[in-house]
């Protein structure tokens, strides 16, 4: 299902989504197509791009590319998936009831999951917040674990 | 002496008293309709200067009002029971309210009071007490063979109506009338109708009993002197909306045939002295049309976005570089592929330019780091040897 969405390798490629994308919400999945929980949320987002393409972009970005390195380490991302968003090249956060509100880590249960996930940060954005409350109940948040900066 | 003495004092008596008495007559008050006052002047009254204009105001007001019975006169309507109540008259001359509610014709009870005796009779005592002109007593009355015509009109009507064949109302005979008439009664009897006479229904009445189209005339009604005037009907297809002058409300006998004749040659080119209605198109469909276009403006209006959205101010900055690069007034710099987006990481402890500032000085270091390292390596070999023998003779000299 990877082949359904455009995946970047490139830095320019991410800059230039976040750049050129106006009142929509660009949605950024960080991992790579062989593992399998990647494999499942690309499946969800497949399916729900098409339904969220008014007010929504999704992309895939491979974590093994050279150039990508530095957004790795800007986001602090360490476990995979890991899903960014973005509304007119400012960075959206959710309160997922977890320690990190910067991205979502793991898979989406369902579609609609997703699809109230980015509602939400639509309707959060035209108000002009720049963080939002989850809509999902926690039983269908993934459960993980972060470590304290560099320990 | 003494006798003489006695005559002389009885005069003076009787000269007292004669005095006396004229005194007595001159307290009387009388009470003038013309000029409506109580005065005491007696019998001269009449003959004073206001009272004059007074009478002459009185007269015109009311020969006025007989112009609109005497247009029944010649061409008599019948009358709508629901419209008696308002085709009423009053006379000044016998101080009595003529009613039409029984009558099958407009003005009918008017048109006999004024040809009856008892109305002749208080015309001319009016006329003696308040110094009228004798000569225009004529045109206060209407005559016995004017009252015969009317009801013959009137007959000949009811057998229309009682034929069911309807004829038009204006034919060769109806012009040859309404042309006589208006050569023997133009100088006196102006050839307006003031609206204030006739309530709209009326006028739709009038309308149908013509077969005129409602809207046609009523487009053609003007505004004249502070009231709607209505011409009688002289043309079949459309009514001339025309307004006659008056010189002081006084119109001299001598001329009144000249008059006349250049009445009709007026009405007939259409070209009169007064206000002449064109063909324009009336006023309230160019109103219509404005409230069209209101309308059709409101609608088109589209939404606009929210000006507090995130990253508005951003999004119009972003859209003029876009233009300027589509024109090629400005190039993209390198600069940007170091660009990185305000993000907030996860242990943020400022504001999120400063967790990307912070994230670039990590970055230099890690570069410094390379560097020293690729420095170290590259320096040569030195023995252990070698440095104690160096550091052997440095320690001895």
């Amino acid at each position: 299902m990877s082949d359904m969405l455009t995946t970047f390798t490139k830095k320019k490629e991410v800059d230039t989504i976040i750049r050129d994308t106006f009142d929509k919400v660009v949605v950024l999945r960080f991992g790579r197509a062989s593992d399998l929980v990647c494999l499942q949320q690309d499946h969800i987002l497949s399916k729900a791009a098409r339904d969220v393409s008014k007010f929504a972009t999704v992309a895939l970005v491979d974590v093994d590319s050279e150039e990508i390195q530095v957004y790795l380490k800007y986001f602090d991302i360490t476990l995979i998936p890991s899903t960014v968003f973005f509304f007119n090249a400012h960075h959206m956060k959710m309160d997922y009831g977890t320690a990190d509100h910067t991205k979502w880590i793991g898979a989406f249960y369902a579609k609609q999951d997703f699809v109230d996930v980015v509602e939400a940060i639509f309707r959060g954005a035209m108000k002009g917040k720049l963080i939002v409350n989850c809509p999902l109940p926690p039983e269908s948040i993934p459960k993980f674990q972060i470590l304290y900066k560099d320990v | 002496m003494g006798e003489q003495h006695e005559n002389e004092n009885g005069r003076t008596g009787t000269k007292n008293q004669h005095q006396q008495k004229k005194k007595k007559k001159k307290s009387e008050f009388e009470f003038c309709k013309a000029c409506n006052i109580n005065h005491d002047q007696g019998l001269r009254h009449k003959y004073f200067p206001n009272h004059k204009k007074s009478l002459s105001t009185f007269l015109s007001r009311f020969r006025k009002k007989l112009s609109d019975v005497r247009f029944f006169l010649n061409a008599p309507i019948p009358l709508n029971p629901q419209l008696a109540s308002r085709n009423r008259f009053w006379c000044v001359f016998c101080d009595q309210h003529i009613d039409e509610l029984n009558s099958s014709f407009a003005c009918a009870n008017a048109i006999r009071h004024l040809a009856s005796a008892e109305h002749v009779k208080n015309l001319k005592q009016f006329f003696w007490k308040y110094g009228g002109a004798a000569d225009q007593l004529d045109a206060f009355m209407v005559s016995d063979d004017d009252v015969d015509k009317w009801e013959k009109k009137c007959t000949a009507r009811k057998d229309e109506a009682s034929e069911g064949s309807r004829r038009t109302v204006i034919g060769p005979s109806s012009d040859e009338m309404s042309i006589r008439y208006l050569v023997q009664d133009s100088p006196e009897l102006p050839l307006v109708l003031p609206l204030q006479k006739f309530a709209l229904v009326q006028i739709i009445f009038l309308c149908k009993i013509l077969q005129l189209d409602v809207v046609a005339f009523l487009s053609l009604m003007m505004v004249d002197n502070g009231q709607v005037m209505v011409t009688p009907v002289i043309k079949r297809t459309h009514w001339l909306v025309n307004s006659l002058v008056r010189e002081n409300g006084r119109m001299v006998s001598g001329e009144s045939s000249h008059q006349g004749v250049q009445m009709v040659t007026q009405i007939s080119t259409g070209s009169a002295g007064g206000k002449v209605f064109s063909e324009e198109p009336p006023p309230w469909l160019g109103t219509t049309d404005e409230v069209q276009m209101r309308s059709s403006n409101k609608l088109g209006k589209s939404k606009k976005l929210n000006s507090k959205r995130v990253g508005a101010a951003w999004v119009e900055k972003r859209k003029i570089e876009m233009e300027k690069e589509r024109r090629g007034e400005s190039i993209r710099n390198e600069c940007d592929s170091n660009w990185l987006p305000n993000f907030g990481r996860v242990w943020q402890s400022g504001s999120r330019r400063e967790s990307r500032k912070e994230f670039e000085r990590e970055k230099q270091k890690l570069n410094v780091e390379t560097q020293s390292e690729m420095a170290i390596k590259i320096k040569p070999y030195v023995s252990k040897r070698m440095r104690m023998d160096s550091g052997g003779d440095y320690a001895s000299g």
